[in-house]
């Protein structure tokens, strides 16, 4: 049966009353995921989920004094959207202060999301760095909640150290449990004492083994990609290597947004805007793009 | 000038051929006859697009530090130009060995718009090179017009005008950042009005924010100014930035003794970097 | 009907008199669109003013919201207001094509700035055509004519001493039924002026899409002193940033100018930044004129105003650009010569 062609929708926005302001929403949860990652859980003061959104969307994350960052949705509950946040600057390193109760700002949602409908029937190959998880995992937790659309479904995740793997929860006990899931780990840098025992790799040979070892095949899969410019840069080049095709292969970008909307100008890769089109392109949309 | 002119091309050519620098840095034409640009030449069969005369108004030394690293590089300098070279060795942005001066004489440039002598070469102090590894052109006379006519109008101003002055010049500001991009003085890695996680410069376009930028500018680069006048020319709002330089400069005269940046007169170090018992301080 | 330019005068006091009114005039030294009223001084003789009317639709600061925190609480209050009507009179053919640019961007491609739609709908667009164009202008090859302002809503074409006054819209209709006192019958004719320098710009738009690893970026790179003067005077520069002003426990957010020139445009949280060069910054600057946004709104974002070339310091000249962009061998022509 000849698959679907993977589709990514470019023309999603809608517009949703005044773009920049934000919503005040409450912080009803903070998880300490690592030492500079927290993952926190944001509602309306009434109680509501701030918006629905589509796995891969962006959500622009506010605490007034200081400012706002853009970042993926990392999964939606009934009543909550998520976000996981890396402490790497002025503004993440305030929101890292938050506590439970306290309110913050929240506008969104921005972008397009990831193709779940045409990856339907596919076997799912997930590939994720450090903090470029949030935006697999939403894509994730959204094919093990439709289990049944999907074929196998592999996650291979990399962190620098054992410290620096972020919702260990979900990569060690939640996942694995999932029928037909198969997480695999690897960290850069093992540390005496860490209590890690599992793989000691870069992400990129990393995949190539574990592709290799778990006889994975690329015959009706998606591969889904997410992680810093060192991580992309060479995951894509083993992807290709591996025999995907760049129409099946699925990336999210990221980039300094300011608006959210495709005004503000600076999220470009050439004409295309990664905060309105994107952020969600396929290796061969990547391909004919400036490598800008 | 056109001999100069044929003289710089012709350098330009054999220091390039003989694998001597890099690049030249002096002036291109552009699409107007009183339109001259910085250009860098980095082959010698491009030589000959190097140009001279009265309308090279732009001072190219900062281009040095964007191509050191790549090879000696020459550049065509011009008292201002030489100032500046002096400038940066002192500021340990280049030592003596990496950059070849082409000295050039210099009468003064034409300002395009009025066909008058640009301000900054009319107020020029320095016209023939005080550095070079060769002079292109005779000597020039050494006028040493007097420079503070502005400050001495701008200092018998009542302090309200003063006020009025002040926030003119800073309300017309559109904080482009073209004076400091401009000048040799300013050689910070990373400029305070970028230090986004600090916060020091405000985004927003007012009369505050312009003055705060203008007055951090210029006490930082303080005694290290070569008077040459470019972080004006370059401003396209025509805000009349040399008065707070000027004053600068004369207030340190005045408090420290004759001194001159960019190693003009062997004066010892930049006096408001260097502590000295005898140090004036009626201030305190 | 013609509007005699010495008595322009009248007519703009009797419009000042009704809602706000800018001019093209002299500010202190430099020249803008300034509001009408007492000692201001209409120069219609400016062939285009320094800073463009850009800011009439989008300042160069304006607040979105602004906030409070009081504990935990947090209090956000939207800046947005409705704008009550405002003309613009003496604006340039250029200027008129730099709205429809700026139009393309807030107002279409999914989302609608409300900041932006407000003021664009409470403006009245009155374009003079321009007699004798600048040796920088170059309009009538690459976006407009010095002599048409389609989309302006009302045209008034230079006849020597008298406009023509045409309206175009049903705006402008309102507008001239209004200013019938001040206005003449007659017929005058129109000076049809063409710019000197002109542009092929044919096929730039195509041939940069293969230019992204051309030598022109470092060239121009070696040039430009990668400050904001282009991107600060030019019309159609849009780009734009959004920070805040904190005073301890409120604030407000607003959004700035922004220039693709500076080193902090595009730098993220953790230090990457994909254009810390300036060779790659200039190449952001031109693409996007002359190719990107053209594939976004199928027009350049290039005006042919010439400001950019005037008050570059560093004498950064597009026209140029696009010359050599135009007379560049296209890049597969190219890797085909280099294995010949």
């Amino acid at each position: 049966m000849p698959k679907t062609p993977i589709e990514v929708s470019h023309g999603c926005a809608r517009n949703n009353g005044e773009p920049y302001v934000p919503q005040v929403c409450r912080v009803i949860d903070i998880q300490e995921q690592t030492h500079d990652v927290k993952s926190f859980r944001l509602q309306t003061l009434d109680g509501k989920r701030p918006f629905a959104c589509e796995p891969g969307q962006l959500g622009m994350f506010s605490d007034p004094p200081y400012g706002e960052c853009m970042f993926a949705v990392a999964g939606v509950g009934e009543d909550y959207c998520e976000f996981i946040v890396k402490n790497v600057g002025f503004t993440t390193n305030h929101l890292h202060e938050l506590s439970v109760g306290d309110e913050v700002g929240l506008r969104g949602p921005y972008g397009n999301w990831f193709p779940y409908e045409s990856a339907k029937g596919r076997d799912m190959l997930f590939i994720g760095g450090g903090i470029g998880m949030p935006p697999v995992r939403a894509f994730l937790r959204h094919c093990l909640a439709h289990r049944e659309d999907y074929g196998r479904i592999d996650f291979v995740y990399s962190a620098s150290t054992y410290d620096d793997l972020v919702c260990k929860d979900d990569l060690f006990n939640v996942w694995p449990n999932e029928p037909d899931t198969h997480v695999h780990v690897s960290v850069y840098h093992a540390k005496e004492g860490d209590g890690w025992d599992g793989a000691v790799s870069y992400t990129a040979p990393y995949l190539e083994q574990v592709f290799a070892e778990e006889g994975l095949s690329t015959e009706n899969a998606c591969a889904v990609l997410c992680g810093g410019p060192s991580l992309f840069r060479t995951c894509r080049e083993s992807l290709l290597k591996l025999g995907f095709a760049p129409e099946d292969i699925v990336t999210t970008l990221e980039a300094r947004m300011k608006c959210g909307v495709g005004k503000c100008g600076r999220c470009n890769v050439g004409g295309v805007f990664i905060c309105l089109e994107g952020p969600v392109f396929t290796e061969a949309e990547l391909a004919r793009m400036p490598r800008d | 000038m056109a001999d100069v002119q044929d003289t710089i091309r012709e350098r330009a050519a054999a220091l390039l051929s003989s694998g001597e620098v890099s690049a030249v840095i002096g002036w291109g034409a552009g699409r107007f006859d009183d339109v001259r640009f910085p250009l860098v030449v980095k082959r010698a069969e491009d030589a000959g697009k190097l140009v001279f005369d009265a309308s090279c108004v732009q001072m190219t030394a900062k281009r040095l530090l964007e191509h050191t690293g790549e090879g000696k590089v020459a550049l065509v300098a011009r008292g201002c130009e030489s100032r500046a070279v002096n400038r940066f060795i002192a500021d340990h942005q280049l030592t003596r060995d990496q950059v070849y001066v082409i000295g050039v004489p210099c009468p003064g440039m034409v300002d395009p718009a009025t066909g008058e002598t640009l301000k900054r070469c009319a107020e020029c102090q320095v016209r023939n090179p005080v550095v070079h590894d060769e002079l292109v052109g005779d000597p020039v006379p050494e006028p040493k017009p007097y420079r503070f006519a502005e400050v001495d109008r701008v200092e018998a101003m009542s302090r309200e005008e003063r006020r009025a002055f002040f926030d003119e010049m800073y309300g017309k500001c559109i904080r482009c950042y073209a004076c400091r991009n401009a000048c040799p003085c300013c050689t910070c890695r990373e400029c305070f009005v970028e230090q986004d996680k600090v916060g020091w410069q405000g985004k927003a376009f007012n009369v505050n924010e312009a003055r705060y930028y203008g007055m951090i500018r210029a006490f930082h680069t303080g005694d290290r100014c070569i008077e040459c006048g470019e972080c004006e020319r370059a401003c396209p709002m025509g805000l009349p930035l040399m008065v707070i330089m000027h004053q600068q400069v004369r207030d340190i005269d005045k408090l420290f003794g004759p001194y001159e940046g960019g190693g003009l007169t062997d004066s010892g170090p930049d006096p408001l970097r260097t502590y000295k018992t005898d140090d004036i301080e009626e201030f305190m | 009907m013609l509007l005699k330019k010495a008595k322009a005068g009248a007519l703009l006091d009797a419009i000042a008199a009704k809602e706000r009114l800018f001019v093209p005039a002299d500010d202190r030294g430099t020249s803008r669109f300034v509001a009408y009223g007492a000692g201001v001084e209409p120069r219609f003789d400016l062939l285009n003013t320094k800073l463009p009317p850009k800011d009439l639709l989008f300042p160069a600061t304006e607040t979105l919201y602004r906030w409070s925190r009081d504990g935990a609480d947090l209090a956000i209050d939207s800046a947005f207001a409705e704008t009550d009507p405002f003309t613009v009179f003496g604006l340039r053919p250029c200027d008129m094509a730099s709205v429809d640019r700026l139009d393309a961007v807030f107002l279409t491609k999914g989302y609608v700035d409300e900041f932006y739609q407000a003021k664009r709908e409470a403006a009245t667009f009155v374009v003079a055509t321009c007699a004798h164009p600048g040796r920088a202008c170059f309009c009538d090859s690459i976006a407009a004519s010095p002599h048409e302002a389609p989309t302006a809503d009302v045209l008034l074409e230079d006849a020597g001493e008298e406009w023509v006054v045409t309206p175009q819209t049903e705006k402008g209709a309102s507008a001239v039924e209004a200013w019938k006192p001040y206005l003449e019958e007659g017929d005058a004719e129109p000076i049809k002026a063409a710019c000197d320098l002109k542009v092929d710009m044919a096929a730039v738009p195509e041939k940069l899409k293969g230019m992204f690893d051309d030598p022109i970026w470092s060239d121009i790179g070696d040039q430009c002193l990668t400050c904001g003067t282009c991107t600060f005077v030019c019309p159609t520069c849009y780009c734009f940033n959004i920070d805040q002003d904190v005073r301890e426990d409120e604030g407000k957010r607003f959004r700035c100018w922004d220039s693709c020139m500076f080193t902090d445009y595009t730098a993220m949280a953790g230090g990457h930044n994909p254009r810390a060069s300036k060779e790659s910054r200039v190449r952001q600057r031109f693409m996007h004129k002359l190719t990107y946004f053209n594939d976004r709104y199928d027009m350049n974002l290039c005006v042919g105003c010439g400001r950019c070339m005037r008050d570059c310091p560093a004498a950064v000249d597009i026209s140029l650009i696009i010359d050599r962009i135009a007379a560049s061998e296209p890049a597969q022509e190219k890797e085909a010569m280099a294995h010949a």
